[in-house]
């Protein structure tokens, strides 16, 4: 990603992080205020009930005194009325309240008591100057029952005369039932303090409550850490003042109200405290609410943040993958262009090089054939010129060839001609050609074949020749002369025991190609060099063709080459082993089952182990000539005597001639030899001329080979050979021919050619003239028939199935011989379909011609 | 994979906002329940049972062990009995207020309460005015330790039950008594030699003292043999019948707390008006006081002397036989007419379990009022204890004799403290000894 992409993506980011936060700001601030203006009217709502509930506890204490001064008066008054006022005294009971009821009567110092003491008022005291409803009332004292009590003082009044003084004792428990039971669910404390002694005279009771201070003023301010002085002093004030006081201050580390209640004018006070926390309860929960739905909302909010973002995230991902897209697509587009481009300028190319390779020899041809005719009275000159005329038009011819096999690899329409063959055969017509191509330019042509098991295979012979022809070609082409040319035909690990795997290697020492040319060798229209400044020449065609037809093949070709050190070329064919039995019968039939392989060669002699044990024929090596004798010698003296010395013509110290030459005069003067060579088998042929009862058998080792040559050996064919060749280079002389052409020019050629080589011709225009003619001939009046095959009225093949459907002795044995431009092999296919006997591909070759058309008038014969 | 991640996001993130609307109209719902009475049934809550006892005044942020080791065991009654136990308390504020034990006494003659903590005195004289409950009956006394049985029988009933036994020793600034190369002292003589030179050191009043606590010395030396011989009850008799007198056994004593006064080792005046710990307590934290006297507990509690700033050993008064353990048995007791009398008596079944002991005593690392209980003490209680294992001690009181002795010696001794001669502290021994022989024959 670039960085501007980046620097994008975080210009986006931060304004959007900016307005969470923004939001989560405002909202928080709002939250925040209304929270606290929750919590601060909450708080003052809280303090005035507070002071209610206070202001509720006072006036039920207040009412109570009230109640109590209002009963000690009536009581006060009933005493007036009473004659014995002491005795009523003695026999009042006390009760849950009133513990104690004196009389003092007027005068005295001491009176009369309930609990049946004397009582006097020493131990109270009224120097506070409180009242109740006009009563006096004492400080707080703890009294005989060991508890916090006061007592209200009544004049007893007859009329205005005050006779005695009544005291009533009240007990501060008694307050317990009208105090809260639960104040502020319990967590407020509330006790009854006397103002002047500050003495606390009721305490909250239960668990937990003796953590406070219960003593008295000063123990309450140590228990809860209340120890400013300067507000000790101004409770105090307060409370000398018989004022309310309410404040703030931390008990045991939470926030709390102490609260200070003055009741009746100050003689007692309601002292304690209450976190805020539990008068705040509602407004707690508010807030908590508030700040749920606060909460719930802003994770709303986030998740639609996140789902936005996600969005948002998604469509960039997705707009960028429509950009690669693009961008693929366009650069996509781009190649195609610039592979058109290329495309377009290779056929360019190759047009123009199509224009001079077509051009060189059709100028040759013209050029010859103007000086032809200058020079038609002189002979020699005509002999040069016609020979030159053919070579340019025989290049051009394969010019076509190529071309058209090209044309027919890319359109798909190469159909393979599957059929038994033998390597034998493959590699002796490659042999064939190839090799005076290599001694033409003085080169060595080296064949080896290894590791083969099968030497009958399936497969398309002509396609894998044409593969060989082209590597091979190509190498004698591109080696300069005097160089080398290795053919291998090397036999690898099967994959499949139905085929055989194998490796072609045309390797050579020439001029080697450059690693920018290596990567488009294969593909159509290009050449090593251009055509125009090339002397060597072709069409550019080759490995094209090459590769097309090992793919088609199944198989991979490869190269590798370095300038002015040559190149190596490896074919990689995977081809199917034929049915049946190896022809085993054959040798026994022949009576060798036990050979000699003399040959300085491993490898070799390894091979035709490998062969032969196939036959059930034991073949035993010898490296050297002296070896082989030795081995010879002890089989004979074993009495397992070698029916037949394969043996390397050249071999270092003793060669093949003189250990055949040992041989005869130690061994044996019968035992069959033959020589294995590599050589022209003419000058070999010269050599063991001498020698009796051998002969040559070319290198590489073939099973096929090997078994031709016994044949031969025993049949003596050598003669029968050369009557065949003469045979087939016979003269045409007295063949009368039927020759359905409709081209005139062709025809004239045709009839002149034929005429030359003492043939009559008799010249039709189409197949049907061709089948009527046959038809009136008398039999055996034509030798053979030379067929076109496109022809108006009736084609070829049609005539060629009229004349084999005719009613007559001759229509199914007369050679009809296809001449047709139409040379691919599928024509050849039709060609034979149709009834026809061989199939020669246009323009004719003379000696082709002569050849077919001696042989197939003899197999007639 | 990262495709199914992000699905899986999405789906969260929906489920999260389902769930959030979800949230929203679920708190909108304003239904309620059926029709029903909102007042809460307090039925359940109503049942109480009132104990008085002590308190102390307040010292922030200070843990009382002691006591939190009792509410424990009371909130343990709270749970098991399904009731509230609520406290009163009283303290004096001041030495010329009632004292814990007159307030108590005249809250159980009036039968204010439900159960009480007693003091020994308190104990003998409300268990002879017969005003305590008979605690014979109850499960936890089966497990009861002798010395308990016997200190708190009055008139074959046993009236009074402690949560521990209370052991009162001589709390020492082992330090200081280090500085000065002195061995902590065995016998009175030793004890009167250590307060010499303390003195002649400088240290101003060797002994903190307070108005309730200096008996022991007393109780130390008059008992040391009566107890350790093998003639007690005999002993014990012959006080009963005023053939003995206490003022005997108790001279020796009372003549060593003169001597102390006279010589300065104890300072009378201000002792006189000390309450127990707050007033002497801040001298000895502060390491100008060598020697306290106080019970166990007090020792292990942070209001007391829980935490202090040096080596600090609990051992025993100087008698005659060596240091000496004192123990005054108090306890907790039931009004006869306690006004919720059979849940009292399941209160006091469940805090004087042997399961609330153990709890109590691993609470405040005292030792237990059960024998099936052990102590586990802190290393300064350790010579203490050991006395204690070797059942060497003295009572402080013992409702087997006839006059009451922990109240009683401890007003006398405030007289001397007041500035009574010895002779007139005997004196109104004798008389109290002999009101009492009088009262038993009776």
């Amino acid at each position: 990603m670039s960085r501007k992409q980046k620097e994008n993506r975080k210009d986006r980011g931060f304004p959007l992080i900016f307005s969470i936060v923004l939001v989560f700001c405002i909202l928080g601030t709002v939250v925040f205020s209304v929270a606290r203006r929750i919590s601060a009217e909450m708080s003052s709502s809280a303090i005035h009930n507070l002071s209610e509930s206070l202001g509720l506890v006072k006036g039920t204490i207040e009412a109570i005194l009230n109640q109590e001064a209002e009963f000690q008066k009536l009581i006060a008054q009933e005493i007036t009325m009473i004659e014995d006022p002491e005795e009523f005294i003695r026999s009042y009971k006390k009760n849950g309240t009133m513990v104690r009821i004196s009389l003092i009567l007027e005068g005295e110092a001491e009176g009369v008591s309930n609990v049946g003491e004397t009582f006097s008022e020493e131990g109270l005291d009224f120097s506070a100057g409180k009242s109740i409803d006009g009563l006096l009332v004492s400080q707080s004292y703890l009294n005989s029952l060991g508890t916090w009590a006061y007592t209200i003082k009544c004049p007893v009044l007859r009329g205005e005369e005050e006779i005695a003084a009544l005291y009533m004792e009240y007990i501060y428990d008694s307050f317990d039932e009208a105090l809260p039971g639960s104040f502020y669910n319990g967590k407020a404390m509330l006790y009854i303090m006397d103002a002047k002694s500050e003495r606390l005279v009721l305490k909250p009771k239960g668990m937990g409550e003796r953590i406070a201070g219960h003593l008295n003023l000063q123990d309450f301010y140590r228990a809860n850490d209340i120890m400013e002085p300067e507000l000790q002093a101004e409770v105090e004030a307060s409370i000398n003042t018989g004022k309310n006081i309410m404040f703030y201050h931390d008990i045991r580390e939470k926030d709390s109200l102490i609260y200070m209640w003055a009741v009746n004018d100050g003689g007692i006070y309601l002292i304690g405290y209450v976190p805020i926390e539990a008068i705040q309860q509602e407004g707690k929960a508010v807030n908590q609410n508030i700040i749920a739905v606060v909460l719930v909302m802003l994770v709303a909010f986030l998740i639609c943040c996140l789902l936005y973002y996600l969005n948002q995230r998604q469509q960039n991902r997705i707009r960028r993958e429509r950009e690669t897209e693009r961008e693929i697509h366009n650069k996509q587009l781009a190649e195609a262009l610039q592979a058109a481009q290329i495309a377009s300028k290779s056929k360019t190319t190759f047009l123009s090089n199509m224009s001079h390779d077509i051009r060189t020899p059709m100028n040759a041809i013209l050029g010859f054939t103007t000086l032809l005719a200058k020079d038609a009275e002189n002979p020699a000159k005509v002999r040069e010129y016609t020979r030159k005329i053919t070579a340019s038009g025989q290049h051009l011819l394969s010019l076509i060839n190529d071309v058209l096999d090209v044309s027919k690899i890319e359109s798909g329409k190469v159909v393979l001609t599957i059929g038994e063959f033998t390597l034998n055969s493959l590699v002796s017509s490659v042999d064939t050609i190839i090799r005076p191509m290599a001694n033409a330019r003085n080169q060595s042509f080296d064949v080896t074949v290894t590791g083969i098991k099968h030497e009958h295979l399936v497969g398309d012979e002509t396609r894998i020749n044409q593969i060989l022809i082209n590597l091979l070609s190509n190498a004698v082409k591109y080696t300069p002369k005097g160089g080398n040319i290795w053919f291998r035909i090397i036999g690898l690990p099967q994959r499949s025991s139905q085929y055989e795997h194998i490796r072609i290697e045309v390797e050579d020492d020439g001029y080697g190609m450059t690693p920018e040319y290596l990567e488009t060798i294969f593909e159509a229209f290009t050449r090593a060099e251009n055509s125009t400044t090339n002397k060597v020449q072709g069409t550019g065609l080759g490995m094209a063709i090459t590769k097309n037809i090992v793919e088609l093949m199944g198989g991979s070709i490869e190269v590798s080459s370095e300038v002015d050190k040559g190149s190596i070329f490896r074919v990689e064919l995977e081809l199917r082993i034929p049915d049946g039995q190896a022809d085993k019968e054959f040798w026994e039939k022949s009576g060798i089952s036990r050979i000699l392989a003399i040959d300085d060669d491993r490898e070799i002699c390894e091979n035709i182990q490998m062969l032969m044990k196939d036959m059930d024929v034991a073949v035993d090596t010898a490296f050297s000539g002296e070896e082989g004798l030795l081995r010879l010698q002890e089989a004979v003296g074993a009495g397992q005597a070698y029916q037949m010395v394969l043996l390397d013509w050249k071999m270092p110290d003793m060669d093949g001639i003189e250990t055949a030459k040992q041989i005869r005069c130690t061994i044996s003067d019968t035992l069959p030899i033959l020589f294995l060579t590599a050589y022209d088998g003419a000058d070999v042929e010269d050599e063991i001329h001498h020698v009796e009862n051998t002969g040559i058998l070319a290198k590489p080792f073939f099973v096929s080979t090997f078994k031709e040559k016994i044949l031969e050996m025993r049949a003596g064919r050598k003669a029968e050979h050369t009557e065949e060749e003469t045979a087939a280079h016979g003269s045409l002389e007295g063949l009368h021919l039927l020759v359905a052409e409709d081209n005139e020019i062709n025809a004239e050629i045709l009839s002149e050619l034929l005429d030359v080589e003492g043939a009559i011709c008799e010249i039709v225009e189409n197949g049907q003239l061709a089948v009527a003619r046959f038809e009136r001939a008398f039999e055996g009046e034509f030798d053979a028939v030379l067929m076109d095959v496109q022809m108006p009225v009736m084609n070829g093949y049609e005539a060629s199935r009229a004349i084999r459907a005719l009613k007559r002795g001759d229509a199914s044995k007369i050679p009809i011989i296809a001449m047709t431009a139409n040379a691919f092999a599928e024509d050849v296919k039709d060609a034979l379909d149709a009834g026809m006997n061989v199939h020669i591909a246009k323009p004719i070759d003379m000696a082709l011609l002569k050849k077919t058309l001696n042989q197939w008038i003899q197999k007639r014969n | 994979m990262e495709k199914a991640m992000k699905r899986g996001v999405k789906r969260i993130l929906a489920v999260g906002l389902a769930g959030i609307a979800v949230l929203a109209m679920a708190s909108c719902s304003t239904k309620h329940d059926l029709p029903q009475n909102l007042i809460a049934d307090d039925e359940a809550n109503s049942k109480i049972v009132n104990v008085f006892g002590p308190m102390e005044k307040s010292k922030p942020g200070v843990d009382n062990v002691s006591r939190t080791a009792f509410d424990i065991t009371v909130s343990m009654a709270e749970e098991k009995l399904g009731l509230r136990v609520e406290y009163r308390t009283y303290t004096a504020e001041n030495y010329q207020e009632k004292t814990y034990d007159d307030v108590t006494l005249d809250r159980v003659r009036n039968n204010m309460d439900d159960f009480y903590l007693l003091n020994p005195d308190c104990i003998q004289t409300l268990g002879e005015e017969g005003k305590l409950l008979d605690l014979s009956d109850l499960e936890c006394t089966k497990n009861l330790r002798d010395v308990v049985k016997a200190a708190n029988t009055v008139n074959g009933k046993l009236v009074a039950i402690p949560q521990e036994i209370v052991v009162y020793g001589l709390f020492v600034n082992k330090d200081m008594f280090d500085r000065y190369h002195l061995e902590l002292p065995n016998t009175p003589e030793e004890f009167m030699e250590c307060c010499r030179v303390f003195k002649d050191n400088g240290v101003e009043t060797p002994v903190g003292a307070n108005r309730w606590w200096l008996e022991t010395f007393v109780f130390a030396q008059a008992f040391a043999d009566l107890y350790n011989g093998e003639n007690t009850q005999a002993e014990i008799e012959a006080l009963n019948s005023g053939e003995s007198k206490y003022s005997d056994y108790m001279r020796p004593g009372f003549e060593f707390l003169q001597e102390m006064i006279d010589k300065g080792y104890i300072d009378a005046k201000a002792a006189y008006t000390y309450e127990a710990i707050e007033g002497e307590g801040p001298d000895f934290m502060a390491q100008k006081t060598p020697i306290v006297m106080a019970y166990w507990a007090a020792a292990n509690a942070d209001t007391a002397y829980g935490k202090p700033d040096f080596e600090m050993q609990v051992i025993g008064f100087p008698s005659s036989r060596g240091q000496m353990p004192v123990v005054p048995i108090t306890g907790y007791a039931i009004g006869a007419e306690a006004e919720h009398l059979e849940d009292t008596k399941k209160v006091l079944d469940v805090i004087l379990s042997d399961e609330a002991m153990k709890l109590y005593s691993e609470t405040n690392r005292v030792i237990p009022s059960t024998k099936n209980v052990e102590v586990d003490c802190i290393p300064a209680l350790e010579p203490l204890n050991n006395k204690m294992e070797e059942n060497v001690y003295v009572l402080a009181s013992n409702a087997n004799m006839k006059m009451e002795q922990w109240g009683n010696v401890c007003l006398i001794v405030r007289d001397l403290l007041n500035g009574a001669t010895v002779d007139e502290c005997m004196e109104k021994l004798d008389r109290i000894q002999e009101e009492a022989v009088r009262k038993g024959t009776e």
